[in-house]
């Protein structure tokens, strides 16, 4: 007896006395050996175990706490604007210098001090006023003084023209045109009777130091009525943690109030017109026959519309009264366009189900209609109907965003995140602040529903469940 | 295969006579009287519109004169701009359009399916990973704001290096369509790769890629002649959705890159409500899209046996 | 059996030895296959039994390399193509293995083909691969070879796509594919199960022709003893990723020699039942195979076996030769099993167990 050498020699321990004793082997069947899980039980596992779907469920759950409890921690008025802190960074400073208020400028006193050879500041800058002085220059018939944001170069535009002089002896000049707190290079050009004698040119840097009075921060509440505090003390300015915008509005503020426009949109707008794609496809689905036919003709009608050109249009023909934040006609017609998607699946989702053995098959066991709706073909779309859902939420959002930002979607002054970004885009280049943060609320709402839908679509894929 | 051509412009047709009906139907919900709306008519045009489109008439007289207007291609006058027709505005702005939407399908669609087919073959690894976080990124980031931070990072580039690669704004040579063709095509760029990503791993477990496995062919041919043929015909089947979305997120970026394109021009008219352009090229740029999806149907049909036969 | 003669000198065409593949999934690593042996000769038939999830189709593909690593892996065992270790290999001697020594043809024609290449150029391509054939010499020769595997109007069909064919057509189109280098041995993983039962003798007959006709040996994966009976020399029956009896189709079907086939023959509709002395109705298998992410200690048919005995629960059965060529895995056979067990189970023993 030829033994081919497998394993491990099973012959090699001796066996016991009971070895070869019959056994009951009905009872020694084997059980299913892992837990049986329902639908959503193991649907929810999946999604558990899926790090990044969590981490978005998450910051779906925050950002639903920041626009509903936000407003009510952080609680400043969205339109209130506050002058002395226009688009401000969230970094920048918020010192203050109290000053006495402004007086007129006594050039007598500037005569008796001993002449200046270049381009200097008069006193120390501040916002209340920029003091310039600068030497006479030989040969020149009058001054003209600029102000830019960049260093001064012959062969660049100077900035802003703030004056002219016509005559060679005036040497002052006092800005105080809506400085802020950053730096200005300013220009003085001597004018020959040849034009500007561009090779001629001082210049200066300044950032001026930010001043309130001592009236203005009373009312503004820095000080207090009775408060003594000497001129030159350094007093802080009002915080706004994300910065302002170009009106002095708070951006945290507004982000919060415009979440809550967005957010509405983001998620009402897909409950809606999935809601009635669902009751739309079901219908259709059920009906059957020629009801079936004409009810997806017209959706595929729906469909063929250019979807945000009608969105626009839907938006013109809705218009928007006076006070009106156009919110709903957006929703309207956002509803209005967007529910055949969900229609055309739930149907199929509904035929295909319809003519699964199983449905069959509690036809013949008596089931009624009712049953089979609740019973079979609600769970079984339901999957389907929630991821669509998931991802409904973005192209909300985005549309909503894209709208805003082209102007047509909510008006102003009420913020939502695509205005926002439409507004702070005009300012790019030099408050990029204004831009960012409303376009990081956006992305990162997406990117959450996103990949929160990815997640649900794979731990509610049956297909790939049955494959494992 | 004439007649299925057949079928889907008649198709076409009735679709475009819908959106052109809808159209009507909209602008004319909106509160009173386009003419007398706060927009400075003058007398002249007012009484040359009255007279050409029945603005006294009755709803459906005005509708039917809008039909046959619409029949003859004639688009109207423009509200906001005297005798300025329509149809000059559409001739004049929309090849601007369509250049910049072409190049920048023609990178979506290589992108797609380069970077698709690439992440596919890397699956799990370092690439695959990179590429579909920024794809994560791009399909989050809305086009204004890819956009606008493209023309931040040109101006700052332009200005570290001190001379300029490529313009930030305006129109005009090749070297001004570069970027706001590729920011336009970003998003569906990253929405093709994702789909092309699923399709080539899709075909990767299939029967007949298994069956040329078997077959003992060289890797590469089983990628080309086999894998990549079928992973595309998914993508191709979205092209429509897809020029849909770049001819509509044209209209941010021609506004940012101050590009002279319909797009633009269809935003001002939207915000100073000129009814006529807005009308007008609506039911064009439908007309457009419906025309790309059949156009799509039939490249698709013309690559994917199994419709182009039956 | 003419191969019969020339055995010794030379080695088998395939020779497989204790092959064991495991496959990494979210629930744990699944043993798929634990140990399967069998080797075929050359213009041989091998039939390769067992339900579904026994490891049959995971064996031939590991040979063929066309499992995917990760998450598939081998972890134990040898194949021999005429002696030379083929496993992780794309060639032998010099030649591919695949496609040119070993042809494939897989269960459902219907989507094996790639569905948009034409049959011809599907033919044409492995020609051209192998055999460095012009374009128009492989689409003459495939138009030859649909023609050989009886497919009507070889040459206008040739030019057509899968889904213009019939699941029987493709299904010869295949084996047209598989056979156009002249194989050794073609493998053919359960060819008739998606087709209906008309059509499937006609392809069970084309590949007994081209057997014939060419010479080549096959190895046919398949649950259906009726298929077994038609076409095999040698059977292997494989239970839980083992190979648990293995003998000449006629040893197989007369001496069953394991519980696991006397359970498949009795659930076999055949109307030589009653001479057998089987029961007269179908016997189902009560039970379910073995989970093989823990595949138990002992016998894996042990939870199912009738006759079963208390050794079988943790100590894995040996493999015991009852007749030159015909093995089987099970306790039953072993020399210390006493007759009492033996004789509760109608087994076929070997005339006298030597010690």
């Amino acid at each position: 007896m030829a033994e081919i050498t497998l394993d491990q020699d099973p012959g090699a321990r001796p066996l016991g006395q009971s070895a070869f004793e019959p056994i009951h082997t009905q009872q020694q069947a084997q059980g299913l050996s892992r837990p049986s899980l329902s639908y959503w039980q193991d649907a929810w596992i999946r999604l558990k175990a899926n790090r990044r779907a969590i981490i978005s469920l998450w910051i779906v759950v925050a950002l639903l706490a920041f626009t509903l409890i936000g407003p009510l921690l952080w609680r400043i008025d969205p339109a209130a604007q506050d002058v002395d802190q226009v688009s401000q960074s969230p970094f920048a400073s918020r010192d203050a210098l109290l000053v006495a208020p402004l007086e007129p400028w006594d050039l007598r006193a500037l005569a008796l001090a001993p002449p200046v050879t270049d381009l200097t500041l008069a006193e120390p800058a501040t916002t209340q006023s920029v003091r310039l002085h600068w030497a006479q220059l030989p040969g020149v018939t009058g001054y003209r003084i600029y102000r830019n944001i960049f260093p001064a170069d012959p062969d660049r535009a100077l900035g802003l023209p703030l004056g002219e002089y016509l005559t060679p002896d005036r040497v002052t000049f006092e800005d105080r045109l809506d400085l802020k707190t950053q730096t200005y290079y300013y220009t003085v050009i001597g004018v020959t009777p040849q034009g500007l004698d561009r090779s001629r040119l001082q210049s200066l840097e300044v950032t001026p130091v930010r001043a309130i009075t001592r009236a203005e921060a009373q009312r503004k509440g820095l000080l207090a009525e009775g408060d003594d505090v000497p001129l030159g003390t350094t007093l802080k300015l009002k915080r706004h943690p994300l910065g302002t915008d170009y009106l002095g509005r708070d951006m945290l503020a507004r982000l919060m109030e415009g979440a809550r426009v967005s957010l509405f949109i983001g998620i009402c707008a897909p409950l809606l017109f999935v809601a009635f794609g669902v009751l739309y496809g079901a219908i259709a689905g059920f009906a059957g026959g020629v009801t079936d036919q004409i009810m997806m003709r017209v959706a595929d009608f729906v469909v063929a519309l250019p979807f945000l050109l009608f969105m626009i249009l839907f938006k013109i023909a809705f218009g928007i009264g006076p006070g009106e934040s156009g919110i709903m006609p957006m929703l309207i017609a956002l509803v209005l366009l967007s529910w055949p998607a969900t229609a055309r699946l739930v149907r199929g989702q509904i035929l295909q189900i319809r003519e699964e053995g199983y449905i069959s098959a509690a036809q013949l066991l008596g089931a009624r209609t009712n049953y089979l709706v609740l019973r079979h073909m609600i769970p079984n779309t339901m999957g389907v109907i929630l991821v669509t859902l998931t991802f409904a939420v973005p192209s909300a959002i985005f549309t909503e965003a894209f709208l805003s930002f082209i102007g047509m979607g909510v008006a102003p002054p009420t913020p939502s995140w695509g205005s926002m970004s439409n507004e702070g885009i005009k300012t790019m280049l030099s408050h990029p602040h204004e831009l960012i943060f409303p376009a990081l609320f956006i992305s990162v709402t997406v990117l959450a529903f996103n990949l929160l839908g990815d997640g649900l679509r794979d731990a509610l894929d049956a297909r790939m469940r049955s494959r494992e | 295969m004439g007649r299925y051509v057949i079928k889907r412009l008649i198709q076409g047709v009735i679709t475009v006579w819908f959106i052109a009906t809808a159209t009507f139907w909209a602008m004319h919900q909106v509160p009173g009287d386009p003419l007398s709306n706060e927009k400075a008519v003058t007398p002249e045009i007012r009484a040359n519109l009255e007279a050409r489109y029945g603005l006294d008439q009755p709803p459906l007289t005005q509708y039917g004169i809008y039909l046959k207007n619409l029949l003859r291609g004639d688009f109207g006058i423009s509200f906001t701009q005297q005798n300025r027709e329509v149809n000059d505005i559409i001739r004049e702005h929309f090849p601007v359009s369509a250049t910049l939407g072409i190049l920048a399908i023609l990178f979506a669609a290589s992108g797609g399916v380069l970077w698709g087919a690439l992440t596919a073959l890397y699956r799990n690894r370092l690439p695959d990973v990179i590429i579909m976080f920024l794809v994560i990124l791009f399909i989050s980031v809305p086009s204004f704001v890819i956009a606008a931070l493209t023309q931040l990072l040109l101006v700052k580039t332009n200005d570290v290096l001190g001379f300029s690669i490529l313009p930030v704004a305006g129109w005009g040579t090749f070297t001004h369509m570069i970027a706001p063709a590729l920011v336009l095509g970003l998003g569906t760029m990253a929405y093709l790769t994702r789909l092309m990503r699923s399709s080539m791993l899709e075909v990767v477990n299939t029967d007949y890629v298994r069956t040329a496995k078997a077959k003992g062919l060289p890797a590469a041919r089983i990628f080309t002649k086999h894998q990549l043929r079928n992973a595309v015909l998914p993508v191709i089947t979205v092209l429509g959705p897809a020029i849909a979305a770049i001819t509509t997120g044209g209209f941010v970026v021609e506004l940012i890159f101050a590009i002279p394109g319909l797009g633009r021009y269809f935003v001002e008219a939207v915000q100073q409500l000129d009814y006529t352009v807005i009308m007008g090229t609506t039911v064009f740029y439908g007309a457009f899209l419906v025309f790309m999806v059949i156009v799509v149907d039939l490249v698709y049909g013309f690559i994917d046996p199994r419709v182009r036969v039956s | 059996m003419p191969a019969a003669t020339d055995r010794k000198p030379q080695p088998p065409l395939l020779d497989v030895r204790d092959l064991h593949v495991e496959f990494d999934t979210y629930g744990g690593v699944v043993k798929a296959v634990r140990g399967a042996s069998f080797s075929v000769e050359a213009g041989q038939t091998l039939a390769i039994v067992g339900e579904s999830g026994c490891g049959k189709s995971v064996t031939v593909q590991s040979i063929m390399g066309l499992i995917p690593m990760p998450p598939g892996r081998i972890t134990r065992g040898t194949a021999t193509l005429r002696g030379e270790h083929i496993l992780g290999q794309l060639e032998a001697g010099g030649r591919s293995i695949r496609g040119d020594q070993i042809g494939m043809i897989f269960q459902d024609p219907m989507t094996s083909l790639n569905p948009t290449m034409t049959i011809g150029d599907q033919i044409a391509e492995t020609l051209i691969v192998h055999r460095g054939q012009t374009k128009a010499d492989a689409t003459r020769r495939a138009i030859e070879l649909l023609d050989l595997a009886r497919i009507p109007e070889a040459a206008s069909r040739a030019r057509q796509y899968p889904f213009e064919f019939s699941g029987g057509m493709l299904q010869r189109a295949m084996i047209a594919t598989a056979i156009a280098c002249e194989p050794d041995l073609l493998i053919a993983d359960e060819p008739t199960t998606a087709l209906d039962v008309t059509i499937q003798a006609q392809v069970l007959d084309l590949m007994n022709d081209l057997k014939r006709e060419t010479g080549m040996a096959i190895i046919l994966i398949t649950h259906d003893l009726g298929v077994v009976a038609r076409m095999a020399d040698d059977v292997v029956v494989m239970y839980a990723g083992q190979v648990v009896e293995h003998g000449k189709v006629d040893n197989l079907f007369y001496h069953s020699a394991h519980p696991y086939t006397l359970g498949l023959r009795a659930a076999m509709p055949t109307n030589t039942r009653v001479e057998q002395g089987v029961a007269d109705r179908l016997q189902p298998i009560d039970g379910s195979p073995p989970d093989l992410f823990a595949p138990p200690r002992g016998c894996g048919y042990c939870a199912r076996c009738p006759y079963a005995v208390e050794v079988c629960l943790d100590r894995p059965p040996p493999v015991t030769t009852l007749e030159p060529g015909h093995e089987a895995r099970c306790w039953l056979h072993d020399e210390r099993a006493p007759a009492a067990a033996r004789d509760r189970a109608p087994l076929f023993y070997a005339a006298e167990p030597t010690a």
